[in-house]
């Protein structure tokens, strides 16, 4: 085929599309503005922003406020720690989400299925202030719940909230605990999409239970789950702030402190905002990175990636 | 295709329906003729009870008296929410006119040139600068030799004491300790000999939380007692003779020592380092605790000391002296002129509404405006008793008085005109008779005794240089981390410690703020 | 859709006979529900109890979250409706939850069809356009700039336009538009269909579930926005829900008056606790509705219909 050809091709493509172009005007619009004008404001994150001044009018000053943060004396702890939960939250929260999903799914029993499907995600409307505080009557070394059974089997109570060891534990499970019937709400949905013949076909080869959810339900829900993942990956270090923020104090700011909360102090209760900006696009390159990279791993293998 | 055209049309249109009314919402700006319309973002003075309503008496005064359209827009319901809503408006250089903000962002803005000086104004309220503004006060939110910001007085000196509970001491037969030894003895004996009688081991010494500001560092005001008694409360000394860091001063490591020795011990309530202030004020209503330190109004005032009262109506709170560490030192913590600052934005100036804000202010502190947003509208809001003091109960309607659901809403902006007078402590602080016990309870008569005690003079410590975020974390987790036992007290760890603290900026920290202090004079 | 084709599983299932694989199974995921439900009432029920908490409540962190009924109070509550300004918050949220479940679904719907579609020129392209704003969160200033300067400060608008599509949303809903057996939408277009009218005709009908599950999200994300209502508006008269529950969640952080309670005699715990319920009452009510459209084998009427 020749060059004149492929961009006839090309053309008879977008011309048989062009309703489809029309729907896209709008949001592309929208995209523009409320989405790609910030991001050209983002240059602040090479600039002294002056309010003053604007964007355009600041000075430029490189890759400085780049540096400030790579040269934090804390940098290494926190890029580990924001690693430790979100990889955390993904590799316990997500799996018990699904399995939640499949267990509502599957379940015999219509009154149990229809009663944790209808309570399961109501934790996610608990803020962090009212979960702190359930955390503390379950945990709290004096009083708490937990620690009374200590206690009483004779042992010595655990300042759990403020043990580095326990923290990282407390901050995974309960945010699996909070999130988990929330999360689970897409892949219910998708599981609704599963055709039933195909479960039909797997009874008459006789498959038992086990087999069915490996081989069609776990299958038929893949491209949700890979999704998911791929989009929690290109956010991986966003490790949940409201939720640390919340929980951490001072005796366990070692495994506690995580990317947002040392910009939240440092960048946005101090005027830096520049820097706050850069952050945020260092943490847009590794996700960027990490999307790159499992997006081909995903096409390798035959799933629906990302683009 | 016609079809297309047409579902096209709908939807736009459908969308357009929706968001037009959507965006046409929201506050209109008045026509350039009328009065001059002034935004003024405050601080409530009771958050979590609402704005003042949109037909409230006040908006119709002030446009009749003064000619101005006042907006009025609640700060958020703390101080970090407010510093971003503050920093956001001023980095799109979208301030409000007038607007209450905290020393370090204000010092920030100035940097930015987004705030007017406010110099010339002190002039221009004579009355309001007699009661609100004294030397202390216009020198507070000086930068660079201008004034920036009008320090209204915030919170009363020295209210808070340390507490113990009398009825223990008297269950147990102990006397009221004076010393630091003593009070660990008091301490073991609340902990361990059962002082409620309840049979149950579930009552501590010393409760607290970590409660942190720019100059009462880790572990916090609830505290400062414990190191007081070593002489280095508070996070600055300013001392003419020893000034600089409490932490880099010999007294601090046994003040550490000791803390470290309560908790080991047991005497501390355990919670201490999980508690938020809500948490910390259940728990003495709980009777979990005996010795704390608290502020006046949370212990005393009746809403405050009615739950106490029923659980235990034979319990009492006295407020004793600070104990005297084996050194001779006692203080119950370092105190400072605490103030409310209201800052003009330049744009305001440019404007041209300087003089209007001033007009605006110099009519709060007039006995109409005083008593308007003070406690509302008198026979509505309250009634005035023979000394001339505002009361409560003799309004019918509870809901209708200034201390009801609905009269808090009409007085959320008190704290632009009070200023600590008599007639407001008066009438904040009444005298009244407990519910259950049948005892009589004045909140300002414990401030009264509070303010008696040994204090360690701070003032200005607040304005002191604060330092970059990994320096304060390095500070303050070092710190909790040698109580908690992560880190081992002992000389050796500590010196090192210093060391390093010094290294990653602490020194330069210390020096700048002794410079700071000495340049403008806060040295004693 | 026919509602007498859809082939219930367990109808299935009976036919057959069960194998012991098959019970363990059963029992397994009984099991795993009924620990879950456990795990999940705790908080709920602690919530509960806490909110109808009195005053002066004494006692242990495990009777306290286990209150017997008969030493309940409903201060916190009567408090809560008694607060001046919960109608108006409650109004003011209710319109940021329908401009932006409106606008969002109408602006991302169109969107992750149109990614949807396998032949599109210049698919690869768009896709990694709408990613990339998704990945690189400038934040909290380089958005306010652009809202001020499009005149949103102070408008309702302001707290749901700028996250009226979220990417996360957009891509889930593509991939379930992308599960949608192209024969159906082929046939369509060989009809002479237009894209539009495939989205309409076709698509939207086959995606209850997912739309209902999308505006969810939306709706609770909207509902229980607290940050953009803050930092975007600034007249008290508009202050939606969550700047209200914030209010009284930080109550007493700052409160210098700390002699008086908007509460009266209800405890500050009891109160926050009872704001939670109160504020998510909409979502408890909307979400069983949604459920409807939870139903197996949605597709399977209109694939074989």
């Amino acid at each position: 085929m020749d060059q004149r050809a492929q961009s006839s091709v090309l053309f008879r493509e977008i011309k048989r599309h062009r309703s489809v172009y029309l729907l896209l005007i709008i949001p592309l619009a929208y995209y523009i503005v409320f989405k790609y004008i910030p991001i050209f404001n983002g240059q602040i994150a090479f600039k002294d922003y002056m309010a003053l001044d604007g964007v355009l009018g600041s000075r430029w000053v490189g890759l400085e406020h780049f540096r400030t943060f790579i040269r934090s004396y804390y940098f290494a702890e926190l890029l580990r720690n924001t690693l430790m939960y979100s990889f955390g939250k993904l590799i316990f929260s997500l799996p018990i989400a699904i399995l939640l999903a499949i267990a509502i799914y599957e379940s015999n029993r219509p009154h149990l299925r229809k009663v944790v499907q209808t309570l399961a995600y109501l934790p996610h409307f608990l803020s962090w202030v009212i979960m702190y505080g359930i955390l503390l009557a379950l945990l709290a070394p004096g009083d708490g719940i937990i620690n009374d059974i200590v206690k009483a089997l004779g042992g010595k109570s655990v300042d759990f909230l403020t043990s580095t060891k326990a923290f990282p534990w407390i901050v995974i499970f309960s945010d699996a605990w909070k999130e988990m019937g929330w999360s689970a709400i897409i892949f219910i949905a998708a599981l609704m999409g599963i055709d039933p013949s195909l479960f039909e076909a797997a009874l008459v080869e006789g498959a038992n239970s086990w087999q069915r959810v490996r081989y069609i339900t776990l299958p038929s829900i893949r491209p949700v789950i890979v999704i998911v993942v791929l989009l929690r990956l290109g956010t991986i270090l966003d490790a949940g702030f409201n939720q640390i923020f919340m929980l951490y104090s001072t005796p366990v700011l070692s495994v506690g402190d995580i990317i947002d909360t040392w910009v939240y102090r440092q960048g946005l209760l101090e005027f830096q905002f520049g820097l706050a900006t850069a952050v945020g696009l260092f943490k847009g390159i590794i996700g960027m990175a990490l999307i790159l990279f499992s997006n081909r791993l995903v096409k390798r293998f035959g799933g629906n990636a990302l683009y | 295709m016609k079809k297309q055209r047409v579902l096209w049309i709908c939807l736009v249109a459908v969308l357009s329906l929706i968001t037009l009314p959507v965006f046409s919402q929201g506050a209109k700006d008045s026509a350039a003729t009328g009065p001059v319309a002034i935004e003024l973002w405050y601080g409530a003075a009771v958050t979590e009870a609402g704005p003042p309503p949109a037909d409230w008496v006040g908006y119709s005064i002030i446009k009749e008296k003064l000619n101005i359209d006042l907006k009025l827009t609640a700060l958020p319901s703390n101080e970090s929410d407010q510093d971003v809503k503050i920093q956001a408006a001023a980095a799109a250089n979208n301030l409000p006119d007038l607007f209450m903000v905290r020393r370090d962002v204000l010092g920030r803005l100035v940097g930015q040139g987004l705030v007017a000086p406010v110099d010339d104004l002190y002039a221009k309220m004579p009355i309001r600068t007699a009661t609100h503004y004294d030397s202390v006060s216009q020198s507070h939110a000086r930068f660079a030799g201008k004034s920036y910001g009008l320090a209204d007085p915030g919170s009363i000196n020295k209210n808070e004491g340390l507490l113990i509970r009398k009825d223990w001491l008297d269950n147990l037969g102990l006397a009221v300790p004076t010393t630091l030894d003593e009070l660990m003895d008091v301490l073991r004996a609340f902990t361990y000999d059962d002082p409620d009688g309840n049979g149950k081991n579930d009552t501590y010494g010393y409760g607290a939380f970590q409660e942190i500001n720019n100059y009462e560092a880790w572990p916090g005001r609830r505290l400062e007692p414990i190191f007081g008694a070593f002489g280095v409360d508070g996070t600055w000394s300013l001392k003419a003779a020893d000034p600089g860091l409490m932490v880099l001063k010999d007294g601090f490591f046994d003040a550490m020592v000791f803390l470290k020795k309560m908790v080991d011990e047991g005497v501390m309530d355990p919670n201490w380092l999980a508690y938020k202030k809500d948490d910390f004020r259940a728990a003495w209503k709980q009777g979990r605790f005996g010795v704390m330190r608290e502020q006046n109004a949370a212990f005393a005032a009746e809403s405050n000391y009615a739950p106490f009262d029923k659980n235990f109506p034979n319990g009492e709170w006295i407020v004793v002296d600070a104990p005297i560490g084996p050194g001779g030192h006692a203080s119950i913590g370092p105190y400072t002129a605490s103030f409310r600052i209201y800052a003009i934005s330049a744009k305001a100036e440019k404007a041209g509404k300087k003089d209007k804000i001033a007009a605006l202010l110099e009519w709060m502190a007039s006995d109409e405006g005083y008593y308007l947003l003070g406690w509302g509208v008198e026979g509505v809001n309250y009634t005035l008793d023979k000394n001339g003091v505002p009361v409560a109960d003799q309004i019918a309607n509870r809901d209708l008085a200034f201390t009801g659901s609905v009269g808090q809403t009409v007085t959320q902006l008190r704290n632009m005109v009070f200023y600590n007078g008599d007639i407001e402590l008066l009438a904040r602080y009444p005298k009244y008779i407990t519910a259950t016990s049948k005892k009589e309870m004045s909140a300002l008569e414990v401030l009264r005794t509070m303010q008696t005690k040994t204090w360690t003079a701070a003032i200005g410590s607040d304005t002191l240089p604060i330092p970059n975020a990994d320096l304060k974390r390095f500070y303050e987790q070092g710190l909790s981390e040698f109580i908690t036992g992560k880190r081992v007290l002992n000389r050796t760890n500590w010196n090192a410690w210093i060391e390093q603290f010094k290294k990653l900026g602490g020194q330069s920290w210390n020096d700048s703020a002794v410079a700071f202090a000495a340049e403008h004079g806060l040295l004693i | 859709m026919n509602k007498k084709k859809k082939v219930h599983l367990r109808t299935v299932s009976i036919a057959v006979k069960p194998t012991a694989a098959d019970h363990s199974f059963n029992l397994f995921v009984d099991a795993f529900l009924i620990l879950l439900l456990v795990v999940i009432a705790v908080p709920l029920w602690s919530t509960i109890t806490l909110s109808f908490r009195p005053n002066d409540y004494i006692g242990n962190n495990l009777e306290g979250m286990f209150l017997a009924p008969w030493k309940w109070s409903t201060a916190a509550y009567k408090a809560l409706l008694g607060n001046a300004g919960f109608v108006l918050a409650f109004k003011n949220s209710f319109k940021i939850l329908v401009g932006g479940v409106v606008c969002a679904l109408l602006l991302t719907i169109p969107l992750a069809y149109v990614l949807s579609i396998p032949t599109l020129p210049g698919r690869k392209a768009l896709s990694i356009l709408i990613i990339l704003p998704y990945v690189f969160n400038v934040g909290m200033i380089p958005t306010y700039l652009l809202v001020t300067n499009l005149g949103l400060i102070d408008k309702i608008a302001a707290v749901f336009l700028p996250g009226a599509i979220s990417t996360y949303n957009c891509l889930i809903m593509r991939s379930f538009f992308e599960g949608i057996p192209n024969e159906l939408k082929e046939s369509a277009r060989i009809d002479g269909a237009t894209e539009i009218q495939v989205l309409v005709r076709i698509i939207l009908p086959l995606s209850k579930a997912i739309i209902m599950t999308i505006g969810l999200f939306y709706g609770v994300a909207f509902w229980n926005d607290f940050f953009h209502a803050m930092l975007y508006l600034n007249s008290n008269s508009l202050q939606p829900l969550p700047i209200l529950l914030r209010n009284i969640l930080m109550a007493s952080g700052m409160n210098e008056y700390v002699e008086v309670s908007a509460f009266g005699d209800a405890p500050i715990a009891a109160i926050k606790a009872a704001s939670v319920f109160m504020s998510a009452i909409p979502m408890i009510v909307a979400y069983p509705f949604i459920q409807k459209y939870f139903t197996k084998g949605t597709l399977l009427g209109s694939v074989k219909g």
